[in-house]
């Protein structure tokens, strides 16, 4: 179980349904829970950025949500058959800004840069796809390196 | 999300439940709105208490961002208590704890409030 994929409408409703997927592959992955808020988050701000700007007028596009382990790290791909559109190209936030002057916009893909290690836009094949990726970190006092240990394990 | 408004004096204390994400956010805004307007009289102090919230996404900032605008042209106070690690992160992240009040817990966010009128 190191991929899965799932494909649905473009609508905001299908957030939940997204989000119960990653949790239940998460789960059955035994990945660590304290990376889980991330991947919840990073799949909102993408996912919700598609349907809101990723349209064409009375259509919703599919988008394709897979989860990969590979490499020590976890990879998550959102792809969508919608106008050409690279969130990675909205203008950063000034998160200095002053209450007044806060602006929402651009926040969400601020949170996701911030928060993953990788993140990249291809388009192809007539396709939007979003790539993020973060390492998992091995837990403290234990390396899953083999030169780092001591002997072979039994 | 489940969103609970207990008034004491003139604080009141907005307690926020699960998940704040983009499908939970409108009803939040609204709660906020109305916590803000007051039953007749406006509030001198607005919590909301964060202890039992698991999530926020950029929309559910999006709602404590015009929440706490409204406070402060209304000249009512609002703070939030209590964060979870995960919460405070994506306020750290965003900027967002240093233009909003963060209290460590209710009583030190309720300690904050104003004198009731003598």
């Amino acid at each position: 179980m190191n991929e899965r994929r799932t494909c649905v409408p473009g609508n905001a409703a299908q957030l939940p349904v997204l989000t119960q997927f990653l949790k239940e592959f998460w789960a059955a992955a035994g990945l660590p829970p304290a990376l889980a808020p991330s991947f919840e988050l990073s799949l909102e701000e993408i996912f919700m950025n598609v349907v809101m700007h990723g349209s064409r007028p009375g259509t919703a596009p599919r988008i394709e949500l897979s989860l990969l382990l590979a490499d020590g790290g976890i990879s998550m791909t959102l792809e969508d058959d919608g106008p050409e559109f690279d969130p990675l190209s909205l203008p950063q936030p000034d998160v200095e800004a002053s209450l007044g002057d806060r602006r929402i916009g651009g926040l969400g893909v601020f949170l996701v840069r911030q928060m993953m290690d990788v993140v990249s836009y291809h388009r192809v094949e007539a396709r939007n796809q979003l790539r993020m990726s973060k390492r998992i970190e091995a837990p403290e006092g234990r390396t899953d390196s083999p030169s780092a240990t001591d002997g072979r394990l039994a | 999300m489940k969103i609970t408004v207990e008034t004491h004096a003139r604080t009141t204390l907005l307690t926020a439940l699960g998940r704040l994400d983009f499908g939970a956010a409108a009803e939040f805004q609204k709660q906020l709105e109305q916590a803000l307007a007051g039953a007749g009289t406006a509030p001198a102090l607005l919590v909301v208490d964060c202890a039992a919230l698991d999530y926020v996404s950029s929309a559910g900032l999006r709602a404590f961002l015009l929440a706490a605008r409204s406070a402060q042209r209304a000249g009512i106070g609002f703070a939030l208590c209590a964060l979870r690690p995960a919460v405070r992160e994506v306020f750290d992240l965003s900027g967002f704890s240093r233009i909003i009040a963060v209290h460590t817990d209710r009583a030190t966010a309720l300690a904050h409030a104003p004198q009731p009128d003598a």
